[in-house]
């Protein structure tokens, strides 16, 4: 780099070279870190929330050092995502963009680094969330994809399968109403927010079933009873689990 | 016919957008902002309506990315898709909305800058470039260069150093003096090679004010002579426009034709007086 210098400032010669301050951005593989990465997906009612926190449980139990992190709660970005949401002013591209903001924000700050530092990291939803949700609102699978190429691969990625109607039933219990873009209102599929709900559900389920094979994701069948859901997961982490006894922590 | 970087954003049509695309681009501090107030009356003058538009300022994201770099935790991936989430909230809502209506759009800063700083953090550029793929390509872009050294008493004796525009993310060097010349040298690599690999129309921003605003004007004058709505420009001032864009001598205030409007121009200001909601203001102005 040719410096000038001709009003008095300078020497500038001596300026350290321009490019070493930032270390390379890379893609991140399994295995790569001693912490071992478990995540959950599914549609909304697959029950995968409920077999997480019981995966927790057992693993604390076992004296891990366990971290968990849920889809869009970044600190630093959620409350822009909610008064994006609350305004009803996000498009399908700065939905999808102000997602992959608080997941990199959860990445840089704690996915990451407890991975390096030997942490079990839960998290509920990945980026497969993204890829599902965002190609359904028509954005490009490749563009998707790409946006996530900071993200570490997960050790497992289980995927919790449930047929559409049972999923919907299970919600349909517990609550009144469906939120804005959680019903894909946006999609204008519908006028009626649950009849928009099952649509939009369906568009999504079509892109997991889709991602099963892409990302060799974890099939869990979630019509099984809990116990027997849970025993499954269990047994698949403990088998990754057994090759990283470092990152046990003493009680 | 308009184009994008490579990918087209679900629901954008991009047939009909009659208007231009104008890029100021430049380091911080080179006066694209002191540039941009200028271009944007002269242009209204001449019965042009304006969107002026800039980095963080979304309705969307510009508050957050506000907030967030007020604190020290600012991770380098989640600074360039919060500017991005910004610049796409800005291009879906006011860029493309303000082309289809024909206005011309002068935008201080594009993807150009949002990519340089992104490279000088040592993001990776498949991955930076596939982001802004859904970017529209613009009519013209000019870059003012400064060197580093006509750089540094520009910022530092007018609003002294700033925590961002000194890269202390980067390079926390012993005090902001090392870390701004490094920072700005980085930027500027990287600003030098996107002017190549994109056509940037470089201008030297060591001239005046008033000097680098005739050059301006001269080009963007060439982007308007290529569009077919030269024809509502009257000849003479054309005429007086190409005149003083090649003596450079030209006044920054603009000529009589304000007080003494030909036919053609007084028909353009009530098409354009419509098209702004009537009162002279961009609708889609938001500040």
């Amino acid at each position: 780099m040719e410096i000038t210098s001709g009003n008095g400032f300078g020497p500038f010669e001596v300026f350290l070279p321009a490019h070493s301050a930032a270390p390379k951005y890379q893609q991140h593989r399994d295995g790569e870190f001693p912490g071992r990465l478990f995540i959950v997906e599914g549609i909304d009612g697959s029950g995968k929330s409920t077999q997480l926190s019981l995966l927790h449980k057992w693993l604390e139990s076992k004296g891990y050092g366990v971290v968990f992190s849920e889809w869009n709660s970044s600190p630093l970005v959620k409350d822009t995502t909610k008064f994006g949401k609350k305004k009803k002013m996000l498009t399908a591209a700065t939905f999808s963009l102000i997602h992959a903001t608080d997941f990199a924000d959860r990445t840089e700050k704690s996915i990451l680094p407890l991975l390096k530092a030997g942490a079990v990291v839960l998290c509920d939803r990945y980026v497969y969330t993204a890829f599902a949700r965002d190609v359904a609102r028509g954005m490009d699978r490749e563009w998707v994809r790409e946006l996530y190429g900071f993200a570490v691969k997960p050790t497992v990625a289980f995927y919790f399968r449930v047929p559409l109607e049972t999923a919907i039933d299970r919600l349909l219990d517990g609550r009144n109403g469906f939120k804005y873009y959680e019903a894909g209102m946006d999609l204008e599929l519908s006028d009626d927010p649950a009849e928009s709900f099952r649509l939009f559900q369906g568009m999504i389920l079509k892109e997991y079933e889709e991602m099963v094979p892409e990302f060799d994701l974890t099939v869990i069948d979630a019509t099984l009873p809990i116990e027997v859901q849970q025993a499954q997961v269990r047994r698949i982490a403990k088998a990754h689990l057994d090759q990283a006894m470092n990152v046990r922590v003493q009680r | 016919m308009r184009q994008t970087y490579g990918k087209l954003l679900p629901g954008m049509r991009i047939s009909d957008l009659s208007g231009k695309l104008i890029v100021i681009e430049g380091t911080d501090g080179v006066g694209r902002s002191t540039q941009i107030n200028l271009l944007k009356p002269w242009l209204e003058e001449q019965g042009h309506a304006v969107l002026d538009t800039g980095m963080t300022r979304s309705p969307l994201a510009g508050e957050g990315i506000r907030r967030a770099k007020e604190g020290n935790n600012l991770g380098r991936v989640t600074q360039s898709l919060f500017y991005a989430t910004d610049f796409v909230d800005r291009l879906e809502n006011e860029i493309v909305p303000a082309l289809r209506s024909g206005f011309i759009v002068l935008t201080d800063r594009y993807v150009y800058s949002l990519m340089a700083r992104a490279f000088v953090r040592g993001m990776d550029s498949k991955w930076i470039r596939s982001i802004y793929s859904v970017a529209l390509k613009p009519d013209a872009t000019f870059y003012l260069r400064l060197s580093i050294d006509q750089l540094v008493p520009r910022v530092v004796f007018s609003r002294g150093f700033d925590y961002w525009e000194s890269g202390m993310d980067l390079y926390p060097g012993r005090d902001m003096y090392d870390s701004f010349c490094n920072y700005q040298t980085a930027l500027l690599v990287e600003f030098d090679r996107l002017s190549e690999e994109y056509k940037f129309v470089v201008m030297d921003a060591s001239a005046d004010a008033e000097h680098l605003f005739e050059q301006l004007k001269a080009g963007i004058f060439n982007v308007l002579e290529a569009d077919s709505r030269k024809d509502f420009i009257s000849t003479r001032e054309t005429k007086t426009l190409s005149i003083s864009a090649a003596t450079g001598k030209g006044k920054i205030a603009p000529a009589s034709q304000s007080t003494n409007p030909t036919e053609f121009e007084l028909v353009l200001r009530s098409i354009m007086a419509h098209a702004t909601n009537g009162n002279g203001k961009t609708a889609l102005h938001h500040k």
